[in-house]
C-alpha cells in the first residue's frame, strides 16, 4: 500500500499533458473502433490510469472508464467520503462509488451503450475475477476485447513531463544512497536510513531490495527481519515519484571500492550507450567479467516495470526510441559479484541511449 | 526473508494439507499479486513484490511457484531452497499450461479476488469459489505461532505511535510523520505498513494517504498504523491534539472511548460481528450521533487483522459471522464528528475462551501534543 506522498501538483503535471495522453488513446479507440476501455487499477498495478489521471490507489481498486470523446470517468471501490481527495490528486471527468467494480462497470456501460459496441479492456487476462465476472456474463462480454497492444502502442516514448518526473524519482534514490552510514551494520539500520531519506524526499513509495553480503550471495532480496552487513553490499531501490517509478541499484563497498568496481561501472555506461531501438541486447559485450544477469524495463501497461528484454529470454520485443527504460546489470567479476541498474532514455538511430542523471 | 520458523510455516502447510484432503483436493493453486499476497502467504510463505505469482501447493509434496520476474524467482529461491520456482513473461498463460499437464488430479483455484480472468475462465472456473471458502476458515482463527507474530505486531505499533506522536509538530508536513513512522519500523526489521492519516478540524471527513499539509495549532491528527511481522498486521487508530484539547475535543474523544469501550466488551465467542458494530454504533445513537455511524461517514467499526490489513469480519451491523477464539481483529469506532471532524481510535485484539484479549497497550487517551 502506498505510504508516501501523494499529491497532484498542477505546474509539475500540468492537465493539458494528461488530457493530450487521453486523447492519444481515444485516436487510438477510434481507429481501433473501440466504444470504450476499461482500465483496471490497484496497489499492484497503478502505472496506467496514473499515467491517464494521475490518479494512485493506496489500496483498494477502481476502474477508469475512457470513452471515445470526453473526459474519463473513475468506477472507484473506496469510500464516497474518499472522493474529495481523489478528486484533487487527479484529473478526471466523474467520480462514481462502486464498491463491486465489476457490477458497477456492467451498469455504467448499460446506461452509457457504447458505440461502436466494442469493449477494449486493458490486460483482460489479467483482470480480477471479480471485477471480469459480472462484465463477461452481462449482455457486454461478447463485445470484450483485449486492449494491451492498442495502449501499449501509445505509452512511450516519454513526454518531458514524465521524464523531469522520473528523473526527480531517481534523484531522490540517489540522495537516499548518499545517506547510508559508512559504519552501517545492518539491514535495518540501512534500510530505515533509505526509507527515511526518500519519504522526507517526497517519494510515493520506495521498495528496497537487498544483497546484504554480495560474496555469500548476489540475491537481491526483500528483507523481513534483520540481517548483518558484509563488507560489500547491494541495494536496489526502486522509487516512485508522482506515479512515475525508476530502479536504481548500487554496490556499496565499507572498505575503499574495488578497483574492479570502476571497470564495471565503465563497462555499465559503454553497454547502455549502445542501447538503442534497433538493439534491446545487452549481450554480446566487451570488457572483463561474465554477465550472470541484466533486464531491460519499461512501462507500457498499468505494472510500474514490465520486462522489454533480458538475458534469459531470446527475444525481446519492440520498444520505440525516446522510452523511458531501466537497465539492470550483475556482473561476475574475478573479486566477487558486482551489481547496477539505472534508468535511462532509449536511443533511436543513431542516437545512443543517456542515462537519466 | 521470512522470519517466521520453518516449523510455523510446516505447521500451516500440515493444517491446510489437512483441508485439501478433507475437501478432495490434490492440488491447490494459489494466485497473489502485491496488492492480495495474503492467501499466497498462508499456502506457501511467499510475498511477490512486483506481478503476478502462482504457488503450486500439492498435498504431499513441495510447493511448486510461477512468477512474473526473473528478479522475484531468484529472491524466492533464495528465500525457500524447497521450492520449485520458475518464471515466465506469461505467468498467466504458463500457469494455465502448467494447471492443464496436472491432467485428472483433483485441483482447485484460489483466491477469487486475486485470481486473474484468464484462469478463472479455464476448466477450474467452478472450483474457485470453494477453495477460496476453505483457506479463509484455516485463516480466520489464528494457531499459536500466527497470534505470537501478531502480538509482536501490536507492540510494534504502539511503539510506532509513541514515533508518530513526536514526530508530530507544527510545521511539519503529513508525510514527514509518515517518514519518521516507516524509519522507525524498518529500524525493526519491518517490512510492511498500512498507514494514512488527517490532520485539520471540522473540513477533515477521513483518512488519506500523506499530503504535503503542514500541521498547524489546534489540528486533529488522526493515524492509523498496522505494521506487519512475519505477514501478520496489527493495528492501532489514535487522534492526537496539537496544543490543549478544547473542552468540546475532549467530550467528543470521551464518546469515542466509550465506544470502543463498548464494542471490546461485546468482543466473545459466539457473539457476531454485528453485535460489536451494534455496541459501538448504540453509544454514538444515545449521544445523538446516530447519523454518523451511517456509511455517509464511516466504513467499518473495525475489521480482522491477520495476513491482509482488512480482512475478515467487517465489523458492520449487517455482519452475521460468529466471533471464535484466535480470531484477531481490530475495533474501530473512528467517524466522523460534526464538532471537531474526523476521530479514529481503536485497538487490536483477540478473541479469547472467556472474552478479548486486548494487545494495544497505548493508553485510551486524546493525546494532546505541545506547541514550540
Amino acid at each position: 500500500m502506498r505510504r508516501g506522498l501523494i499529491s497532484w501538483s498542477r505546474d509539475e503535471v500540468p492537465p493539458s499533458v494528461l488530457e493530450g495522453r487521453v486523447a492519444r488513446l481515444q485516436e487510438q479507440m477510434r481507429a481501433a473502433e473501440l466504444g470504450v476501455v476499461l482500465i483496471y487499477t490497484s496497489f499492484a498495478r497503478p502505472s496506467a490510469v496514473a499515467w491517464l489521471t494521475h490518479f494512485v490507489p493506496y489500496w483498494n481498486e477502481a476502474l477508469l472508464v475512457v470513452f471515445p470523446t470526453g473526459a474519463p470517468v473513475l468506477l472507484a471501490a473506496f469510500s464516497k467520503r474518499v472522493h474529495d481527495w481523489i478528486r484533487s490528486v487527479s484529473h478526471l471527468g466523474e467520480v462514481r462509488s462502486a464498491p463491486d467494480l465489476g457490477r458497477a462497470a456492467a451498469a455504467f456501460l448499460k446506461e452509457r451503450p457504447p458505440e461502436p459496441w466494442r469493449i477494449g479492456v486493458l490486460e483482460l487476462d489479467a483482470l480480477p475475477w471479480p471485477v471480469a465476472e459480472p462484465i463477461m456474463k452481462s449482455e457486454y462480454g461478447g463485445a470484450v476485447v483485449d486492449a494491451t497492444g492498442l495502449f501499449a502502442s501509445i505509452r512511450q516514448p516519454a513526454d518531458e513531463v514524465e521524464i523531469r518526473l522520473a528523473r526527480r524519482a531517481a534523484t531522490i534514490a540517489v540522495q537516499a544512497f548518499k545517506a547510508i552510514p559508512t559504519a552501517a551494520k545492518s539491514a535495518s539500520e540501512l534500510l530505515s536510513v533509505l526509507e527515511r531519506s526518500a519519504r522526507l524526499d517526497g517519494a510515493e513509495e520506495v521498495l528496497p531490495r537487498l544483497a546484504p553480503d554480495l560474496r555469500a550471495d548476489a540475491t537481491l532480496r526483500r528483507l523481513e527481519g534483520d540481517a548483518l552487513l558484509g563488507e560489500r553490499y547491494a541495494v536496489e531501490l526502486s522509487v516512485a515519484y508522482k506515479a512515475t517509478w525508476v530502479r536504481i541499484t548500487r554496490c556499496v563497498s565499507t572498505q575503499a571500492v574495488p578497483p574492479s568496481w570502476h571497470g564495471a561501472a565503465d563497462r555499465f555506461v559503454e553497454t547502455v550507450e549502445r542501447l538503442n531501438e534497433a538493439n534491446l541486447s545487452l549481450e554480446p559485450q566487451v570488457g572483463s567479467g561474465k554477465t550472470l544477469a541484466w533486464t531491460l524495463e519499461t512501462c507500457r501497461g498499468s505494472p510500474p516495470l514490465s520486462i522489454v528484454a533480458t538475458g534469459e529470454t531470446p527475444s525481446p520485443s519492440a520498444l520505440p526510441g525516446g522510452s523511458l527504460a531501466c537497465v539492470s546489470l550483475q556482473l561476475d567479476l574475478d573479486d566477487g559479484p558486482w551489481l547496477g541498474g539505472e534508468p535511462l532514455i532509449l536511443g533511436s538511430g543513431r542516437q545512443p541511449s543517456r542515462l537519466l542523471i | 526473508m521470512s522470519g517466521l520458523s520453518g516449523n510455523a510455516r510446516a505447521e500451516r502447510r500440515v493444517r491446510l494439507a489437512a483441508a485439501m484432503a478433507d475437501e478432495g483436493i490434490d492440488i491447490l493453486v494459489v494466485a497473489g499479486n502485491p496488492w492480495r499476497c495474503d492467501y499466497l502467504r498462508f499456502a506457501a510463505d511467499v510475498t511477490p513484490v512486483e506481478g503476478h505469482a502462482f504457488a503450486f501447493i500439492d498435498r504431499e509434496g513441495p510447493a511448486r511457484i510461477i512468477t512474473e520476474h526473473p528478479a522475484e524467482a531468484r529472491r524466492l529461491r533464495s528465500e525457500q531452497a524447497e521450492l520449485d520456482v520458475r518464471w515466465s513473461l506469461s505467468a498467466i498463460e504458463e500457469t494455465e499450461t502448467a494447471i492443464r499437464e496436472l491432467g485428472k488430479r483433483r485441483i482447485a483455484l484460489a483466491p477469487r479476488a486475486a485470481v486473474p480472468y484468464r484462469l478463472a475462465m479455464g476448466p477450474l472456473a467452478a472450483s474457485i469459489a470453494p477453495a477460496t471458502a476453505l483457506l479463509d476458515r484455516l485463516m480466520l482463527r489464528k494457531s499459536p505461532s500466527e497470534i505470537e507474530a501478531f502480538r509482536r505486531a501490536a507492540v510494534l505499533a504502539d511503539e510506532g505511535y509513541a514515533v508518530f506522536r513526536d514526530a508530530a509538530r507544527v510545521g511539519r508536513p503529513e508525510y514527514a510523520l509518515v517518514a519518521e513512522v516507516e524509519a522507525f519500523f524498518r529500524s525493526r526489521g519491518c517490512p510492511e505498513n498500512f498507514q494514512i492519516l488527517g490532520s485539520g478540524g471540522r473540513e477533515v471527513r477521513g483518512m488519506h494517504p500523506p499530503t504535503e499539509r503542514r500541521l498547524a495549532p489546534g489540528d486533529l491528527v488522526t493515524t492509523e498504523l498496522t505494521p506487519c511481522v512475519d505477514g501478520y498486521y496489527a493495528q492501532i487508530c489514535r487522534t492526537l491534539v496539537l496544543g490543549e484539547p478544547s473542552n468540546t475535543q475532549e467530550r467528543a474523544f470521551a464518546v469515542y472511548n466509550e465506544a470502543l469501550e463498548a464494542g471490546i466488551a461485546a468482543v466473545r465467542p459466539g457473539a457476531k460481528a454485528r453485535d460489536v458494530a451494534r455496541a459501538q454504533n448504540e453509544v454514538f445513537r444515545d449521544h445523538g450521533l446516530g447519523a454518523y455511524v451511517t456509511s455517509e461517514y464511516t466504513r467499518v467499526r473495525g475489521h480482522g487483522l491477520g495476513l491482509y490489513v482488512d480482512g475478515q469480519p467487517a465489523v458492520l451491523e449487517d455482519v452475521d459471522l460468529n466471533l471464535e477464539p484466535d480470531m484477531t481483529l481490530v475495533v474501530h469506532p473512528n467517524t466522523y464528528h460534526p464538532e471537531v471532524g474526523y476521530f479514529v481510535h481503536g485497538d487490536s485484539v483477540r478473541v479469547i475462551p472467556d472474552g478479548c484479549e486486548v494487545l494495544t497497550r497505548t493508553p485510551r487517551r486524546l493525546f494532546s501534543v505541545p506547541l514550540g
